[in-house]
């Protein structure tokens, strides 16, 4: 390996020591305009009224904008891949979670932005919000989604993701037990050092220029000019300087906004997050609800597991449905499981829209099936690390979607483990490799999902 | 009010109650320390007045005045980094690299203060100071670094106009 344990020089290791490394807040711009957002109180209200001009009046405001402003108001962060869009740039007649923004207000500074934003003339009429994915399904559940709620825009408009492999009955006739565990991994909140940040300038050519501390410029770019329905080359977007994302600056949170209130203004505008915003209304990791029941027999194989898993989307798909589709990929773990029945829903609920944080989809499953594994070993009194390599995957088996493995490293892996916590393993397991499964560790449940690595 | 920064003078025009870091950052337009959360909590802002580490988003200007402050920018220049900032180069202790600039004089008063390279010691020292990249181990290493008075060869680990790099990392 060239690069694994070398020294590698990076570029910007001199200029981060040294504070010459330009953040957007840092970037400076004479004349620049601060935000200020008028966000929701209420984790679910419908807006009967909505007046800007008493923040439009005062001296020094130079933009107020609202959801009629936004050529293009509801697009969808992956619409570009056929996901359909659910979510208004500003709210317009309701709002569906605790700090999405309303209208925004552009001043000479920030504390006559916040003073514009608190003239600002808005009734609310609260309604009953649903914050837990298990109540989502209920009869009486509060509705709070045009789609209902849950997702019900997978492939061949079915309302989940669902995986289907071998036969879950046979697992389940065939078992010697049946080991079921709950896991429920908390919302997380990226928290960079760096909140959201944006400076926008409208350049006498009619062009934006966008310093932004997006994760995903590109994506970004995309998601800007189709709000504002312009083509890419009215936009200069400057960014991959980035103070900490996690994925948390992967959603498109601020640059629309700042774009909008540019135009109106004829000004440079900037929006800097206070940290309590960032808490309040940033993107975070979603909740997840995740319950498994395996199959297993006596001796530590897992012939079977059904698995039904929420997956909180707060109150608009976002990426969530791709974020699901990764996790449904990877539900069985590391490891081999030849009969699978999985429902995935992506369930909306008054929270703060759920996003990408380090694994998307794949952390809070890791956890789920890791736990699940220890729980097995202990349900039947084996070793958690035999039973590991037992069912690891191997050269030749299938992943829940059909993948067949060429380069697994689940058993080098789970050996090394072994082997730095001290714990001796039986030869069999010792010795044991990656390669195609044979003789004991090819028992007549795993030979009918076995695919031919030569063909991938 | 006046304060001396990184070695020149300026008269400070903001109000008295106004944080330090915004005197800094706005009036100054010296954007070395970062605001990362505006209260006291994350250690971003630090700068050292008269040798002291202090968060300047908590620091009232009046506090400083008469005061000679240090940002990171006059810890040491790309050209002639100081030991801390080599050390932090060389263990690759700066990743997105926003809290680098409060820890860097954090660091550095550490350093000449007389710390050691004892972890505990340093883990005490940098308190406080949040790296959401979780680069913690490589940050400690490199402070022991300093202490230690290790010498660097920064020709592997940086590239860019300042250093004497001969070879690329790509073949």
């Amino acid at each position: 390996m060239k690069v694994v344990g070398a020294r590698i020089p990076r570029y910007d290791g001199i200029a981060h020591v040294t504070g010459r490394t330009m953040y957007v807040d840092d970037v400076r711009i004479p004349g620049t305009l601060w935000v200020k957002a008028l966000r929701s109180p209420h984790h679910h209200a419908g807006i009967s009224k909505l007046d800007t001009r008493p923040a439009e009046e005062l001296q020094g405001v130079h933009a107020v904008v609202t959801w009629q402003d936004v050529p293009h108001l509801v697009y969808g962060h992956l619409e570009a891949l056929g996901i359909p869009a659910d979510e208004p740039l500003l709210a317009k007649d309701e709002v569906r979670y605790k700090g999405q923004p309303i209208a925004l207000v552009a001043a000479e500074s920030e504390e006559l932005a916040a003073e514009a934003v608190s003239r600002i003339e808005i009734e609310l009429e609260e309604r009953p919000a649903l914050l837990d994915v298990r109540q989502a399904f209920d009869a009486d559940a509060p509705e709070i989604h045009q789609w209902g709620n849950w997702y019900p825009h997978f492939e061949g408009e079915m309302d989940r993701r669902q995986i289907r492999k071998g036969s879950i009955e046979w697992a389940f006739e065939s078992a010697d037990t049946i080991v079921q565990g709950v896991y429920r991994p908390a919302a997380i909140e990226h928290a960079p050092v760096e909140t959201q940040v944006c400076q926008v300038v409208p350049e006498p050519s009619g062009r934006l220029t966008i310093y932004s501390c997006t994760q995903a410029l590109y994506f970004s770019m995309g998601v800007v000019a189709a709000h504002l329905q312009v083509p890419l080359n009215k936009l200069k977007v400057i960014g991959g300087t980035t103070g900490g994302g996690f994925g948390g600056k992967v959603d498109t949170a601020t640059e629309t906004m700042c774009c909008l209130l540019a135009m109106k203004s004829g000004k440079p505008v900037k929006w800097r997050w206070t940290r309590e915003e960032e808490f309040l209304c940033s993107s975070t990791r979603a909740p997840w609800h995740m319950e498994i029941a395996d199959a297993v027999t006596k001796d530590g194989w897992i012939l079977g597991r059904k698995m039904l898993t929420l997956h909180d989307a707060g109150a608009y798909a976002r990426f969530s449905p791709y974020g699901l589709t990764k996790h449904s990929f990877h539900h069985t773990g590391a490891y081999t499981i030849p009969n699978l029945e999985f429902d995935g829903y992506v369930v909306f609920t008054n929270r703060v829209p759920t996003t990408a944080m380090r694994g998307f989809g794949v952390t809070s499953v890791s956890f789920a099936t890791e736990t699940h594994m220890s729980r097995i070993a202990k349900v039947l009194d084996l070793d958690p690390i035999e039973i590991r390599l037992k069912n690891a995957n191997r050269v030749g088996d299938t992943s829940p979607n059909g993948v067949v493995y060429t380069d697994p490293s689940t058993v080098s892996t789970i050996q090394a483990i072994a082997e730095a916590t001290g714990r001796e393993l039986p030869a069999s397991y010792r010795t044991m490799t990656s390669e195609q499964r044979e003789g004991e560790w090819l028992p007549e449940h795993l030979v009918a999902q076995l695919g031919n690595p030569e063909d991938h | 009010m006046n304060v001396t920064v990184n070695g020149v003078a300026h008269e400070i025009e903001s109000a008295p109650l106004t944080p330090l870091l915004d005197v800094l950052r706005e009036e100054f337009g010296i954007t070395g320390p970062k605001a990362g959360c505006h209260q006291g909590g994350c250690g971003a802002c630090t700068v050292l007045v008269d040798g002291e580490p202090r968060r300047s988003c908590l620091l009232p200007a009046a506090y400083a005045d008469g005061g000679e402050i240090t940002t990171v920018e006059g810890l040491g220049t790309p050209e002639e980094l100081a030991p801390v900032q080599q050390a932090f180069v060389h263990h690759y202790a700066a990743q997105c690299g926003f809290c680098t600039s409060g820890m860097m004089l954090a660091a550095h008063a550490y350093v000449v203060g007389g710390g050691t390279d004892d972890t505990e010691a340093i883990q005490k020292a940098l308190g406080g100071h949040v790296c959401r990249c979780t680069g913690y181990a490589k940050i400690i290493e490199a402070v022991a670094a300093a202490a230690r008075g290790d010498s660097f060869d920064l020709s592997e680990t940086a590239v860019g106009r300042y250093t004497t790099m001969t070879t690329g990392g790509a073949e």
